[in-house]
């Protein structure tokens, strides 16, 4: 039975090599350095903490991150809830509702450089979708890809549209196990439809809905190719959200360190947000 | 599943939404079909014909992008192919199998669940050069084997099948693989058509590791192509042919979609549990 | 279909022939395959890209045994160019801005190509003194200069002509920055147009181009030395505020990045076009183009003298060559292909870029060219940032930034200077 025991290492091992090797090691060379004054060619001098003072008293940087949260809050809660109240709506066995999930699904296909080439005509008041609607409407079209507080929203916009379909099916899937007994109970008792929704299906999709929290803030704290196809961050940095911060310092400014340091920070705020989902999930684990 | 029809208020949502989903697609056919002439005048011309299949023609007429939707195709068959079976494996492992250091292991592993690809793109970027990776398929497909989503969740999926199988199976004098491969795999369809689908969904939208590693056009995919067409400086090609890439390059992936959507559906939806 | 297939086959085995010499080129300018795919007729092409993509496919078509890749890149391609070099995967040539040559050349990341081009029968000597003054350093050659480029006043006449600021068939340009202000309200009220059209969203380059020249027309030093920029001056200040009153006032487009402003200009939407010397030949095709609103209504001029004296800031395009292991033949390739394109240069000339090979700017058929004299005070007054200032693109988007935000009213003046002085400093201050 000796072999039998290390047998199970054998099926982990190809996992366990290359993940060891291509995301492990360059996590914690990455760490490593962030503690350099290194540039993308090779040259590198030692800063210690130096990196991380200078972010954050970087201007630009916090901009960044102000930018990221801001399209966090504007982006998940909306889509939490959008999805969720599509999913209750379109839970059922009729044939329209299967053409609209498909439809509502069909934008997560594409990629993110045809959802922003797809949107860039939509947005943009000279040539796009929305100036055309606004100017059939006698309105001046807005600009959306270049006014301060309108690119976040733009980006938002975007996002929302591109990303409504995962979360929405993983909605109908936590839908479709909610024993229909409960929904028949509640049937007996002329619960309202608010009330059903209320007192049964919302907590029985308690988990569902915090895996989608949880997958939406972790997608939208790292959000890139948007910002910089559609807005290049700008105008001025009011879109610029932090990886796009990280790609800038690294590649346009050569300034490999200071772009790892920052990489640091928004891991450790990854880490957190993954940190606080367990943390609101376990209560509930343990009442069990 | 609820059988009765929608509240007419939810059911105008509904549709209200729908028509926004769909809006922004149809008016990139539209301006897809029309001279790029005339889209310079007025945009606005897209709602009214002639309508014109030249920027198809165009693109037809020899162009990367049937290049760069084949190299697309082979990095996400690629990366789902080995997503699947590397996690397959250690997913069985992690959830039948007793081995040293197993718990400690599994920790390790879902400690990879909250590395955004931010940390380690730029020192991954380093590695590959150092081991002569960039511009090829392996180069591309690599980085996407190392999530770990999928070991966590081919265990959950592992750990939810009835235990009995297997011990009937080791009675018959099955071997532990014969038990993995002949009894257990079949059983995992539905979680594989699951992470199937979101690895290749991941995988095919992928975009700033392939912006930095393919460095020639023959090995761009469909993202970095279409990047480096839309992002030029004075747009030369004209917003109609912009367009027509656009669709032309949807097509194979929304066709793929619409003949497996129930599939897709059905998938999703059964493996979250 | 066969040319869909093609592909296909040839995946995963190196199809080519043992005999052909493969090289890789990668360049901005744009993709126009739709347009020029295959086609050969340089003389029948317009524009930057379609110029490039005809003198490329020609070169292919001449030199069978040689194997040319092309890449085209974004605007600018200069963070893939740098990711390709950390992975030690450069192509063999690239386009790169003169003013930009510096950084790569100090890192040891470019290859002198003294070697390349006497190989080519090309001698610095045949260059012009701003091709030479961008590409040579440290008393070598890192590239082949390809052109001169800079800023121009685009000017529609025919508007000029409603606002009444024609004279004697040529436009009245304004000679300080108030008689710009007032040009510009008089056409307004005479048009109901903005005076200007400006590529003002994600367009550092622009930005940073009108502060630059007028820093230049005042005589005052932007750069004092390798590590500092020095912005927060009344020069700069005054600047600013000139920009920032046409677009308070409503002078200006707004809103419009590089595409929606060419559209306007070619619609007839705005007086002045202040953008580069490339859109010179798309501009004029328009312009002996019946019916299109910019018919017979061109002219074009170096920016106007608005402070000081007359000054532009200019930069060039020039081929470099990645460092990297390459065989003989394939130096040899390249060599023949930068003989080439020097000798193409006047067909290059064609886009509104001044020549940089010195035969071209004396050959007739370059001064034959239209509006070359009007725009040939750029070449004597043109200037380029000093050598010893690194890091020139990545300034480019920071100083950009900051001044599209005064511009924009977005933050004060004063502060956008300021902010702008201290990032490039800081910049400066860690580069290696």
């Amino acid at each position: 039975m000796r072999t039998a025991r290390w047998q199970g290492l054998a099926y982990v091992a190809p996992f366990l090599i290359l993940y060891a090797a291509l995301l492990i090691f360059p996590l914690l060379m990455g760490m490593g350095l962030s503690f350099y004054r290194a540039d993308l060619f090779g040259a590198k001098v030692w800063t210690g903490l130096g990196n991380y003072g200078r972010l954050l008293s970087d201007p630009v940087f916090l901009h960044a991150l102000r930018n990221t949260f801001k399209l966090v809050l504007l982006i998940v809660p909306t889509l939490t809830a959008l999805t969720l109240a599509l999913a209750v709506a379109l839970n059922r066995r009729t044939r329209g509702a299967a053409v609209l999930r498909g439809v509502f699904f069909s934008s997560s296909v594409l990629s993110v450089t045809i959802v922003t080439l797809i949107w860039r005509f939509v947005l943009t008041p000279d040539a796009g979708l929305f100036a055309e609607v606004a100017q059939a409407l006698g309105r001046e079209p807005l600009p959306w890809l270049s006014h301060p507080d309108l690119t976040i929203p733009a980006l938002a916009l975007t996002t929302i549209w591109w990303s409504i379909g995962l979360p929405m099916m993983l909605f109908l899937a936590g839908l479709q196990q909610i024993p229909s007994d409960m929904y028949e109970a509640a049937a007996l008792d002329r619960s309202s439809r608010w009330t059903t929704f209320r007192r049964i299906t919302l907590p029985q999709l308690r988990r569902t809905l915090l895996l989608v929290v949880m997958l939406q803030t972790a997608a939208q704290l790292q959000l890139f190719g948007q910002a910089q196809l559609l807005t290049a961050g700008g105008p001025s940095g009011a879109s610029r959200p932090v990886v796009l911060f990280i790609f800038e310092v690294a590649f346009v400014r050569w300034e490999l360190g200071y772009a790892l340091a920052a990489a640091e920070i928004l891991f450790t705020l990854v880490l957190l947000a993954t940190l606080a989902q367990y943390w609101a999930a376990r209560p509930r684990e343990d009442a069990r | 599943m609820n059988r009765d029809r929608m509240p007419p208020l939810a059911l105008v949502l509904t549709l209200v939404g729908a028509a926004a989903m769909v809006a922004p697609l149809v008016w990139t056919v539209l301006l897809s079909l029309k001279s790029n002439a005339e889209l310079l005048q007025d945009t606005g011309a897209a709602f009214r014909g002639p309508y014109t299949l030249e920027n198809y023609g165009a693109i037809l007429k020899g162009d990367m992008v049937f290049r760069w939707l084949l190299n697309s195709l082979i990095v996400s068959l690629g990366t789902t192919a080995g997503v699947l079976a590397l996690s397959s494996l250690a997913g069985f492992a992690f959830a039948r199998l007793d081995f040293p250091f197993r718990r400690t292991l599994f920790v390790f592993v879902l400690l990879g669940l909250a590395i955004p690809e931010q940390a380690v793109i730029l020192p991954q970027h380093r590695l590959f050069a150092w081991l002569g990776l960039h511009n090829s398929y392996p180069g591309l497909i690599l980085p996407g084997l190392v999530g770990s989503f999928g070991v966590f969740f081919m265990t959950q999926y592992f750990r939810g099948l009835p235990r009995d199988l297997d011990e009937a199976a080791a009675l018959d004098g099955a071997s532990t693989f014969q038990i993995f491969a002949r009894v257990l795999l079949p059983l995992t369809v539905p979680a594989q058509a699951t992470l199937g689908v979101f690895t290749f969904l991941g995988s095919w939208n992928a975009y700033w590791w392939p912006l930095i590693s393919a460095t020639t056009s023959d090995r761009f995919t469909l993202t970095v192509g279409l990047a480096s067409a839309q992002a030029n400086y004075a747009q030369t090609n004209g917003l109609g042919y912009l367009m027509a890439q656009a669709v032309f390059a949807s097509l194979p992936i929304l066709i793929v979609y619409v003949l497996f959507q129930r599939q897709i559906v059905n998938a999703i939806g059964g493996a979250v549990k | 279909m066969r040319r869909w297939l093609a592909p296909l086959l040839l995946l995963g085995s190196c199809a080519q022939g043992p005999d052909r010499t493969e090289i890789h080129l990668q360049r901005f300018f744009g993709d126009c395959s739709a347009e020029y795919g295959r086609s050969l007729d340089i003389g029948g092409a317009e524009g930057e890209c379609g110029i490039v993509t005809t003198l490329l496919n020609r070169f292919r078509a001449e030199n069978p045994d040689i194997e040319l890749k092309i890449n085209i890149v974004a605007w600018p391609g200069y963070a893939q160019l740098a990711a390709q070099m950390a992975a030690n995967e450069p192509p063999d040539l690239v386009t790169m801005h003169q003013g930009l040559i510096t950084d790569y050349q100090t890192r040891g990341l470019l290859q002198p190509l003294d070697g390349v081009l006497a190989q080519a029968g090309l001698q610095p000597a045949d260059f012009t003194a701003a091709g030479q003054r961008g590409v040579v350093k440290d008393g070598r050659v890192y590239g082949l200069p390809w052109d001169t480029v800079g800023g121009l006043f685009h000017v529609n006449t025919r508007l000029f002509e409603q606002a009444g600021l024609m004279e004697g068939g040529r436009p009245v340009l304004p000679r300080s920055a108030d008689e710009l202000l007032a040009h510009a309200r008089r056409f307004k009220a005479a048009t109901g147009k903005p005076y200007l059209v400006q590529s003002s969203v994600n367009d550092p380059a622009t930005h940073t181009r009108n502060l630059y020249t007028y820093l230049l027309a005042q005589e005052a030093v932007i750069f004092p030395d390798a590590r500092h920029v020095r912005l927060r001056t009344p020069e700069a200040k005054r600047v600013l505020e000139l920009f920032r009153t046409l677009e308070r006032e409503g002078l200006t487009t707004t809103n419009q990045d590089n595409p929606a402003a060419i559209a306007s200009f070619l619609g007839g939407e705005g007086g002045v076009f202040p953008t580069g010397t490339w859109m010179i030949g798309p501009f004029d095709a328009e312009a002996k183009t019946p019916g299109r609103p910019l018919y017979g209504a061109y002219a074009v001029f170096p920016y106007p003298r608005l402070f000081g004296r007359e000054a532009s800031f200019v930069d060039g395009h020039s081929w470099v060559m990645p460092r990297r292991e390459r065989t003989p033949e394939q130096e040899a390739a390249i060599a023949r292909l930068l003989r080439f394109m020097a000798e193409r240069n006047f067909d290059w000339s064609r886009t509104g870029h001044l020549p940089a090979v010195q035969a071209v700017v004396d050959d007739p058929r370059f001064r034959a060219l239209p509006h070359r004299a009007d725009i040939a005070p750029l070449a004597s007054n043109g200037r380029l940032l000093p050598p010893y200032v690194q890091r020139q693109g990545a300034i480019e988007g920071l100083i950009g930034e900051e001044v599209a935000s005064a511009v924009a009213g977005t933050k004060s003046v004063d502060r956008a200077l300021a902010d702008a002085e201290r990032r490039v400093n800081e910049l400066l201050a860690s580069t290696l």
